[in-house]
């Protein structure tokens, strides 16, 4: 017995609104394996709708679009990077026929400017050619199709420029021209890949197009028994989220690096608790015990009703090879160590709380060094150390401690003063740049040394009336 | 304390150094230093300009270089005297001959075979001194190393300076004070940033410690070197700049010699080559006047040692005249009896008014002889070549070409400097058109829509103006256009020679100022198209007419030629085609061969900024007498009405009513050439002005003297040339009168070349009667050729040349093919000339299968399905074409055939294109070219035409000229500044322009005065024309 289903009907249990799709966090689309459509036999049942977005279009924004098409048909097709296509014979019946599904799919990009072109056609390649001619074709019948495609420019079945430039000095400027011409002196001419393109168009041989697939995310939420405001029956409640998603990472092969847990409220807006790993990560138990120390420090407002746990950027993620020695033993790297040890200390003080620092090739003492983010940090260790090496012969001292912003000191007799006159002990150094970026300076730098034994990195500003300032202590 | 600067880079260190040499020079003066080593990197490109700075400030110049070695080691070589300036060249010579154009590679083992025995050698040491460079330093220069100890507050003075000492203790070599200086001034050190960011090729916010720290490396005054440096080390720089007492003025160039043969002298081997040559132009005996005036000459040659420049001469058209290929001479010394008799010119001196030949050669004035060549420029290089080989690399070398930055090169370059990406600063970059000058640079990129108050254009706006502020500042070397040097011993102990762009060139590093200025000997061997062209229309003529007509053989002074010359019916004539040039025709109206001469001359700059034209022309017509200013200058001006037209004239007005002396003159002359490049030209305004009035000159005349020798300045145009240009004028004037096929015929073949595109030239052959018949597979060769009608005159036949992206060799695989047998049919065609798709679409394209196939698109079918036959592969019977069946192809037409003509030949035979859209141009009360004639002067008239060409001439202050083209003939726009600033971009794009102005009829020139324009391209559609542009 063969399961007949009508398209639409598997795609009522996928559409994105459903939240029951969502529940196992596997993307909202037509199963490949499961139920599959029954078999489009007949060409001529089809009805495609080609949509033509003029202008430039980022790859996800036509995905964003497609996933949201997906409420008009269960098989959307990309055809980057400005079209789309829908097949939508069964679905025409629900919105109201051609004129009412054009309504409704215009309104669902109805932000786009200029509006995009909409066509209708018993062949995806003819809507698309017709939309993409800027005609808003709607051909039913089949026996139609040819006659009005005919008058539409060659440049909208997108040839090689060559190919259509070719066509043109054969004065062969049309698609109906194109079509009148001999099929094998034709392939011939201009490729077989063309032939099968035209073939296409009319219907001839059938197209298969792949269906869209919205990008896989996890979203998990639950529901609380009761109010909870403690934070460790928060993060109790909390563990079978992260198992569940241990789990689908397992599944899927991927990894996180960005999570988010939203606390939900009866009143307010929902808390959000985000964590940001500094590499991506699949096992639940560490995540659990890194939200054990976010949650701890959040402060809460009223209690919470419902958990969401939120993962929309999945990286992919190779089980991690596990070395012989352990960890510190026999001088293995302990890469893997201090990173778990900065998303600690990141969980517990917060981001922005742990930077690292890494050296910059400048002139400027303030630009020549520069913060950068933890995930960043390990990586830069082992680069630094060699631009280190490598300067070796660079410029004379510069202090440990470097001030944020140099502070002005008193002089007295052309010297500087801080608690007491300073003693110069070193030559100047110069340093004259930074004009291109409205950061120039202009100072000749000393070390100089105070009356407890100090040692301070000064500059005089060569510009009148050349102030002092302190920009550094020496450790 | 005295100084002298030992290590100094100029911007000849192209994008390091950020001043001028003679900036460097009058700086180091001004300063009070004792002398000051130019010392570019690998380099002395810079070196005659200082030489001349340092002259004029009377400052004590020492010639040097930088080297890198390929190890690191770095050191400045100094010249000690002329030995070690010869080594110094030989290893600049050595360096960048072993590497592409711009690099250079040494390495010791260089510097060891070559040996710098006569110079002080200055080791740099790096950051981290490394004793062993020393060490082998002065192993191998011993006595004459120093360490150049560099105090650059890096706070490193007092452990850098113990660390060279203790070094420097160890090797026995003593320590020198130096700066590195990369510029004159400290507040040039933005510049000096910029220059690194755009030789690093990155942005300068990414250069980081690329950059220097600070702005020390500039001439710093002394007292400041004194509290910086132990006084031992500044006496050490007084010790060298005395040792080293070499000076450019101590050059002498020696012209080969091996042009005598054995047992005779330069003087007996000149004197007898040109008495041969007086019997081969005089036949009939040599008539005594001649003679004499022989003798004369060869006396003065001989008194000024000038033979040795003749001879080089001669050889070199003897060279030419043996492989056939047609040259001539022209320039002052081109013009006497001798060169004549010689072959370098054919300016018979019985035709013109006779000359004497100390206009062109003077004793007194003591100016070098000046011959250019002119050979067909497409055999020029066999002409280099053959002087390559004869003199060796290492004897002979084109002169160099200084590339200065243009305000366009300039914002493209500090574009990137300021991070923008390549498109963005190409769109800064092309805010300036070709004739916008650097004062404007500001406004145009306002204009332009840059927000010029932003931070980094306010940053980058100065560093721009620095960069094209006269008098330009250089950016690479390039090869001079045909400026030989030849020596009589190695050339590169004289100057360093370089690889150039081109392979097979090689150049010196001097330009031809600084050739000029050393008074060394240059040769031009230039490349000039319409000898090519008169080369090929004298064979067609003799070809079928059976005559033997060559360079200056033509029937002489024949009326009709003048007749038509006057009509300005001169498209394709030399030097008289261009718009200009066609609206003075009908003015000057010129009826003799000197006539000729004084028109070439009269359409330039120096006789149109000292206002002669008007003059010239009044008196010619009898609307003004014909006076002299003064009666000294009556000898000078009688052949020219009084007025003053040539560069030689201004000249000797200047000695003769100025009272300058020869060498006052001289100067004068090097002066007017140069002086947008060095100005000071201001003292020989008050000598001459003054000069004049104490003769008794009105000041009028003597400012206008002085207007037109500024004007001369860039393109001064002397009568010597004039008088050679003339020829070619008559000559290329009387094909064209007489031949017209032929003259068309030659000048499509060698193209590109003149003022015309081939639509043109071709439109222009078939007015004047000539049937042009179009490019065709079966019948047509590469070049165009002439086929005998059946009344016996030729037809002009269209080449396969013309055929756009057809490769040569295929086109000659396909003449070959069809010489064997006829073409049966396209494929027939496509087989027996094994052409690939791309010849044969090509082919179908132009419409040259017509005869095969039937109309454009039926012949595009079948070349697009013709394959080339594999060898083995079965053979079938039946072509592929019955197979498949004829296609429904529409026929084309006739403005896609139009359309399709342009795009593949870049002309039609058939309508013009604004024919096919008369009907909707008269709808819109445009008037055709032709019918403009007819509307009086002071018409407002409208109409439209396809943009030919615009010309911005520098002299027309603003003023640009269009010349438009429609179906019945071509006007003539003039653009003011005003509109033209208003309109710019319909000026500058359109294709097709629809202009509304103000007609103007002046002695029969008639021009439109644009008040409006308007773009209307859109109509042209596919059809694709292209504007030349010329400035």
């Amino acid at each position: 017995m063969a399961v007949h289903l009508h398209p639409s009907a598997v795609s009522t249990a996928n559409v994105p609104s459903a939240p029951a799709a969502r529940a196992d966090g596997t993307a909202p689309s037509t199963p490949l394996r499961s139920v599959r459509p029954a078999p489009h036999t007949s060409s001529a049942q089809e009805l495609w709708a080609g949509l033509h977005l003029n202008g430039l279009t980022p790859v996800q924004r036509l995905e964003e679009l497609a996933s949201r098409a997906q409420r008009f048909s269960p098989r959307v097709s990309l055809a980057p990077p400005d079209g789309l296509l829908l097949e939508v014979a069964g679905s025409l019946h629900l919105f109201g026929g051609v004129a009412g599904l054009r309504r409704e799919l215009t309104g669902e990009c109805g932000h786009l400017q200029p509006p995009p072109v909409l066509a209708f056609a018993p062949t995806p390649l003819a809507a698309l050619t017709a939309a993409r001619a800027g005609r808003a074709l709607v051909i039913e019948d089949p026996a139609q199709l040819v006659g009005l495609l005919a008058p539409l420019p060659i440049a909208a079945l997108r040839w090689p420029e060559e190919t259509c430039a070719r066509l043109a000095r054969a004065g062969v400027r049309t698609i109906g021209a194109v079509l009148r011409l001999p099929r094998a002196g034709f392939a011939r001419r201009f490729g077989v890949a063309q032939l099968a393109t035209l073939d296409a168009l009319t219907g001839r041989s059938r197209e298969v197009r792949a269906t869209h697939r919205s990008a896989l995310r996890f979203r998990r939420r639950h529901e609380l028994d009761c109010e909870l405001s403690d934070h460790g029956r928060l993060h109790a409640a909390l563990e079978p989220l992260l198992a569940a998603l241990g789990a689908f990472l397992t599944t899927h092969q991927c990894g996180v690096a960005q999570l988010e847990c939203r606390l939900l409220h009866r009143n307010g807006a929902p808390t959000s608790c985000r964590l940001s790993l500094a590499a991506s990560r699949a096992d639940a138990p560490q995540l659990s015990a890194l939200f054990r120390e976010r949650l701890s420090l959040l402060q809460l407002r009223e209690p919470v009703r419902a958990l969401e746990l939120r993962a929309d950027q999945l990286l992919p993620q190779r089980s991690p090879c596990r070395g012989l020695w352990q960890l510190g033993e026999q001088g293995g790297e302990a890469a893997e160590e201090s990173e778990g040890l900065i998303d600690r200390l990141c969980a517990r003080l917060g981001e922005g709380a742990v930077h690292g620092l890494a050296r910059r090739a400048e002139h400027r003492p303030e630009c020549a060094w520069a913060v950068t983010s933890p995930p960043a940090l390990a990586a830069r260790r082992a680069t630094t150390r060699r631009a280190a090496a490598a300067e070796h012969a660079g410029p004379p001292a510069r202090p440990l401690w470097l001030l944020p912003a140099p502070q002005p000191l008193a002089a007295q007799g052309g010297l500087p003063r801080r608690r007491g006159a300073l003693r110069l002990l070193s030559e100047p150094e110069r340093i004259e740049t930074g004009w291109w970026d409205g950061g120039e300076i202009a100072r000749d730098y000393y070390v100089a040394i105070d009356r407890h034994g100090v040692r301070l990195w000064v500059f005089r500003e060569r510009e009148e009336p050349h102030r002092w300032f302190l920009h550094g202590i020496f450790g | 304390m005295e100084y002298a600067e030992l290590h100094c880079l100029s911007n000849f260190t192209f994008l390091r150094g950020a001043s001028h040499p003679h900036e460097l020079i009058e700086q180091a003066d001004a300063l009070g230093y004792s002398a000051l080593a130019l010392t570019d990197e690998c380099s002395v490109a810079g070196v005659v300009r200082a030489h001349m700075a340092a002259k004029r400030r009377q400052l004590k110049l020492i010639v040097g270089a930088e080297f890198h070695l390929s190890c690191g080691l770095k050191l400045v070589a100094l010249a000690i005297d002329r030995h070690g300036y010869g080594q110094l060249c030989r290893l600049i010579t050595r360096g960048r001959r072993a590497a592409v154009k711009g690099q250079y590679t040494l390495t010791r083992a260089d510097l060891e075979a070559l040996g710098l025995e006569q110079c002080f050698v200055l080791w740099i040491p790096a950051a981290a001194p490394q004793p062993q460079e020393l060490r082998w330093l002065a192993a191998h220069f011993p006595g004459r190393v120093r360490i150049a100890v560099e105090l650059l507050r890096a706070g490193d003075h007092g452990s850098r300076l113990a660390t060279l000492s203790r070094i420097g203790a160890e090797c026995g070599s003593g320590l020198v004070a130096s700066g590195d200086v990369h510029m004159h001034v400290r507040n040039r050190r933005r510049l000096q940033d910029a220059l690194t960011a755009i030789r690093l090729n990155e942005p300068i916010a990414q250069l980081g410690t690329r950059l220097y720290a600070n702005g020390e490396r500039y001439l710093r005054e002394r007292a400041r070197l004194e509290r910086l440096y132990p006084p031992e080390l500044l006496a050490a720089t007084i010790e060298i700049a005395h040792s080293c007492h070499f000076s450019l003025d101590e050059l002498r160039y020696q012209y080969p010699r091996e042009l005598v043969p054995p047992g005779e002298t330069p003087t007996s081997y000149l004197r007898r080559l040109t008495l041969e040559g007086a019997h081969w132009r005089w036949p009939g005996g040599v008539p005594p006047a001649e003679r004499s005036a022989i003798e004369h000459e060869l006396a003065l040659i001989e008194e000024l040692r000038y033979e040795p420049y003749f001879l080089t001469v001669q050889d070199i058209v003897a060279y030419a005249r043996r492989q056939g290929i047609l040259c001539q001479g022209r320039g002052s010394a081109a013009n006497s009896r001798v060169c004549y008799c010689l072959g370098v010119t054919s300016v018979d001196p019985q035709r013109g008014a006779a000359l004497l030949f100390e206009r062109f050669i003077s004793r007194e004035r003591n100016e070098p002889p000046d011959i250019d060549i002119d050979f067909e420029h497409e055999r020029r290089e066999e002409v280099l070549q053959y002087v390559y080989n004869k003199y060796g690399r290492e004897r002979a070398a084109l002169a160099a070409t200084v590339i200065m930055y243009r305000p366009r090169s300039a914002l493209r370059d500090l574009g990137k400097v300021f991070g923008l990406s390549p498109e963005q600063s190409g769109r800064l970059a092309k805010v300036m058109q070709w004739w916008d000058g650097s004062a404007s640079i500001g406004e145009r990129v306002r204009e332009a829509g840059f927000d010029a108050d932003s931070p980094w254009l306010r940053r980058l706006l100065p560093l721009a103006c620095e960069l094209t502020a006269f008098p330009g500042f250089p950016r690479h070397l390039s090869q001079h256009v045909g400026g030989f040097v030849i020596a009589q011993g190695a050339l590169e102990e004289l100057v360093p020679i370089e690889n150039a762009a081109m392979p097979e060139r090689t150049v010196v590093q001097w330009d031809k100022d600084d050739l000029n200025d050393l008074g060394l000997l240059k040769v031009d061997l230039l490349a000039l198209g319409m000898l090519t062209a008169l080369k090929r229309a004298f064979a067609l003529v003799n070809g079928y007419r059976g005559t033997s007509y060559s360079l200056g053989d033509l029937p002489a002074e024949d009326p009709k030629v003048y007749d038509m010359v006057c009509r300005a019916d001169t498209i394709g004539v030399f030097q008289i085609e261009s718009r200009a040039q066609m609206a003075m025709l009908p003015r000057l109206k010129p009826r003799c061969y000197y006539d000729l001469v004084i028109e070439v001359a009269i359409v330039r700059p120096g006789p149109i900024q000292g206002d002669m034209v008007h003059p010239y022309l009044r008196r010619r017509s009898g609307a003004e007498p014909v006076e002299y200013p003064g009666k000294e200058v009556h000898a000078v001006l009688h052949r020219t009405l009084g007025v003053p037209i040539f560069q030689e004239q201004v000249m000797q007005i200047a000695i003769l009513a100025a009272g300058f002396s020869p060498g006052e003159a001289d100067a004068l002359r090097r002066a007017m050439g140069a002086w947008k490049r060095t100005g000071g030209l201001d003292p020989f305004r008050e000598r001459l002005l003054s000069g004049m009035q104490a003769k008794g000159y009105a000041p009028e005349f003597a400012e206008r003297i002085y207007q037109q020798m500024l004007g001369f300045g860039e393109f001064g145009f002397p009568e010597s040339h004039s008088l050679s240009f003339a020829l070619l004028v008559y000559d290329s004037a009387w094909l064209k009168c007489h031949e017209p096929a032929a003259f068309a015929c030659a000048l499509l073949n060698s193209q590109p070349m003149g003022f015309y595109a081939p639509a043109q030239l071709v439109r222009d052959a078939r007015a004047h009667g000539v049937e042009v018949r179009a490019v065709d597979a079966c019948v047509s060769a590469w070049d165009a050729t002439l086929e005998r009608r059946e009344d016996g005159e030729p037809a002009l036949r269209l080449g396969l040349r013309l055929v756009k992206s057809l490769s040569r060799a295929g086109a000659d695989r396909l003449i070959g093919a069809r010489n064997a047998r006829p073409f049966a049919s396209v494929e027939d065609l496509a087989m027996r000339s094994a052409l690939d798709r791309g010849d044969l679409e090509a082919l179908a394209a132009a419409g040259a299968l017509a005869a095969l196939s039937g109309n454009r698109h039926l012949a595009f079918w079948e070349v697009a399905g013709t394959e080339v036959p594999l060898p083995l592969a079965p053979v079938d019977a039946r072509p592929a074409s019955e197979l498949e069946g004829r296609p429904l192809l529409t026929a084309p037409t006739e403005g896609q055939s139009i359309a399709a003509d342009y795009a593949s030949l870049g002309l039609t035979l058939g309508r013009h294109p604004l024919a096919l859209l008369r009907k909707r141009l008269s709808a819109a009360a445009l008037t055709p070219a032709a019918e403009l004639i007819s509307a009086g002067h002071g018409a407002r008239v409208r109409t439209a035409g396809i943009v030919l060409m615009r010309q911005r001439p520098g002299t027309a202050s603003g003023v640009t000229f269009l010349t438009l083209e429609d179906e019945s003939g071509q006007v003539n726009v003039i653009v003011w500044e005003r509109v033209g600033r208003e309109q710019r971009r319909p000026l500058l794009e359109s294709r097709l322009l629809e202009v509304h102005g103000e007609l103007q009829h002046q002695e029969g020139v008639t021009h439109l005065i644009a008040h409006r324009l308007i773009d209307r391209s859109w109509m042209l559609g596919e059809l694709t024309t292209r504007s030349r542009d010329f400035h």
